[in-house]
């Protein structure tokens, strides 16, 4: 017969946070990993937008002139993974796993709040960086691009703080979010101005000039920038100072809202009754 | 007066003068109830009567409006890791991601535990052992219940709270969560268990807590509550075309069902009455039923609403 015996009182010991933890990236890893539209937007999508890119700009070869058309697609298209990732996917997963009551279950369970969001965080922080590596490889193998060591350490700096701030974006963004159906229409409304506004698929010399200077602060432009740079060797391992701050303060102050506003609970709709 | 005597200081759940409103709606008003260690104690009540919101307050998830609750002898909204270690929840719908499969969501949840079951144990006990592999988005809304009771018990927690739990179980899979929670309970888990069926309540449960309009109504054992439904009941389906029955009976027919239910104070005085007219006219009386009244008709004459049932407002039995 199974043993459904009770454990001694005072013998409970829990876990310690980092096997927790451990177990809880790898969780989150798997349903990102499940999950087709982080795969397809994250990582399909901007490999198969560069290698078509790349088709256009392979006569220049590895040249100045070609890695200057270069170096601002893989930026932009980095961006876009990015955002799709730890903005669009990180924040519709969490809206679903609220309204499904995951969140409500995990609240319930033995497990730090903190170390849940460090779990999913960093999860999508790492397939974020995966999404850069795979931007450059293709890059190298069609391009024949370059990267030293030190390069690809700035890269992974600039996509890993990119990531952060988008992730703390989107986590704070979830409190405007009443349904899992309305997460795709509100996120599309934040996703696609910020990749379209960053020049990630083209120049934006065009846009009013007050227009140029805004999209400097938002968290966009400066991981373009930043990629841009890395790639272009023109850079140290950390990102320019004020692309370093515009992304520092969007993390904070994601972070910050998040703190105070994220809700964990699925949304119910007021009691009318009266008694 | 409460009908249990063994319920201390040191009882798991302790539930003391409980109110809750949302703005000007009252959903739980002056709950006071305590549960036996180690026993089933489950809260009925029609839908709307502050079951599912008592069970939140205990869980922590809503904070009450006034009143004291203690689960192990905290208040629940100050529960750390430690007391979350102890107690295990089924909430009232699934909850879980639909793309791990069930051994992972399992030993996910046990790497938050000092001893957790086995994974082995808990695909015994639920019956998902052909389902370990299966992505729990594929699975049946009975079998998710399943894995739902599978991560709530596989903490071992000393405390358990159920909140219909069997809600889309097939006959089988009831059955087997039963024998679940007596396990459970034989090892000295406390449940506390809210559900709509009276036979789950009455198989499982060694008290029952009657809620209605957020008050208690009921506080007793589901023997006693079964005698609160009042005189035995004749039972009987007229056929279609019956003659007219005598005055005393015809008051209590069901003239669109054609059902006969006469709450009886003299058995034999009134199947005398329907047994006499049955010769008389000829009509068969195969069908006919005798019985003590069900879980069911106490249950409704409790919670029924005032104005249908002559004015009922008086609290049963009450700690």
């Amino acid at each position: 017969m199974t043993d459904l015996t009770l454990p001694a009182r005072g013998a409970l010991r829990l876990p310690g946070t980092g096997r927790v933890l451990a177990a809880q990236v790898r969780y989150q890893l798997i349903l990102l990993a499940r999950n087709p539209r982080a795969l397809v937007t994250g990582l399909v999508m901007p490999s198969l937008l560069l290698a078509l890119e790349l088709g256009h700009v392979q006569h220049l070869g590895a040249t100045t002139a070609g890695m200057a058309v270069l170096a601002p697609r893989v930026g932009g298209l980095f961006l876009f993974a990015a955002a799709a990732i730890a903005l669009f996917t990180h924040a519709s997963t969490l809206v679903v796993a609220r309204e499904d009551g995951v969140l409500r279950r995990w609240r319930a369970a033995p497990l730090p709040s903190w170390a849940y969001f460090t779990a999913k965080i960093t999860a999508t922080v790492l397939a974020a960086d995966l999404a850069g590596v795979v931007l450059v490889l293709v890059s190298m193998e069609m391009a024949r691009l370059s990267l030293t060591s030190r390069a690809v350490a700035a890269m992974l700096v600039t996509g890993t703080l990119g990531a952060l701030a988008f992730a703390a974006v989107g986590t704070a963004i979830t409190r405007l979010i009443s349904t899992a159906q309305s997460a795709q229409p509100v996120l599309m409304l934040t996703y696609l101005p910020l990749v379209f506004l960053s020049g990630a698929f083209g120049p934006i010399q065009s846009l009013p000039h007050w227009l140029t200077t805004a999209v400097t602060y938002l968290p966009a432009q400066p991981v373009v920038d930043a990629m841009s740079r890395v790639l272009l060797r023109s850079g140290g391992t950390l990102p320019p100072l004020h692309d370093a701050a515009v992304l520092a303060a969007w993390l904070a102050g994601g972070l910050l809202l998040s703190l105070r506003f994220f809700r964990w609970d699925p949304h119910r709709p007021r009691h009318s009754r009266t008694s | 007066m409460s009908a249990f005597t063994a319920i201390g200081a040191d009882s798991p759940i302790s539930v003391s003068s409980l109110v809750k409103r949302y703005g000007g709606y009252t959903a739980v008003d002056g709950v006071c109830f305590q549960t036996p260690a180690g026993q089933v104690t489950a809260l009925l009540g029609p839908n709307g009567a502050g079951k599912t919101t008592t069970i939140e307050i205990l869980e922590g998830f809503q904070s009450p409006t006034s009143g004291t609750v203690r689960v192990l002898g905290v208040n629940p909204r100050n529960g750390g890791r430690r007391w979350r270690a102890r107690i295990g929840l089924v909430l009232q719908s699934t909850s879980l991601d639909a793309q791990l499969t069930v051994t992972e969501a399992l030993s996910l949840y046990g790497t938050l535990y000092a001893r957790p079951r086995t994974i082995g144990e808990i695909l015994d006990v639920t019956g998902l052992k052909q389902d370990a592999r299966t992505r729990i988005g594929a699975l049946s809304g009975g079998q998710r219940r399943r894995v739902d009771l599978g991560i709530a018990i596989i903490g071992r927690p000393e405390v358990l709270f159920l909140d219909e739990p069997t809600t889309g179980l097939d006959p089988e899979a009831r059955r087997r969560l039963w024998s679940v929670v007596g396990s459970l309970t034989a090892q000295g888990t406390t449940v506390l268990l809210t559900t709509h069926y009276l036979d789950e309540a009455q198989h499982l449960a060694s008290r029952v807590v009657v809620l209605a309009d957020g008050r208690i109504v009921a506080d007793t054992t589901p023997d006693e509550l079964r005698a609160m439904g009042g005189v035995p009941v004749i039972r009987y389906r007229l056929p279609p075309d019956a003659p007219e029955l005598p005055a005393r009976l015809a008051s209590c027919l069901d003239r669109e069902k054609n059902e006969l239910t006469v709450p009886s104070a003299d058995v034999t005085a009134d199947l005398g009455t329907l047994v006499t007219w049955a010769r008389e006219r000829h009509v068969d009386l195969t069908g006919l039923e005798v019985g003590s009244p069900s879980l069911e008709d106490a249950y409704l004459s409790l919670t029924r609403p005032a104005e249908t049932q002559g004015g009922r407002e008086e609290v049963l039995s009450h700690d």
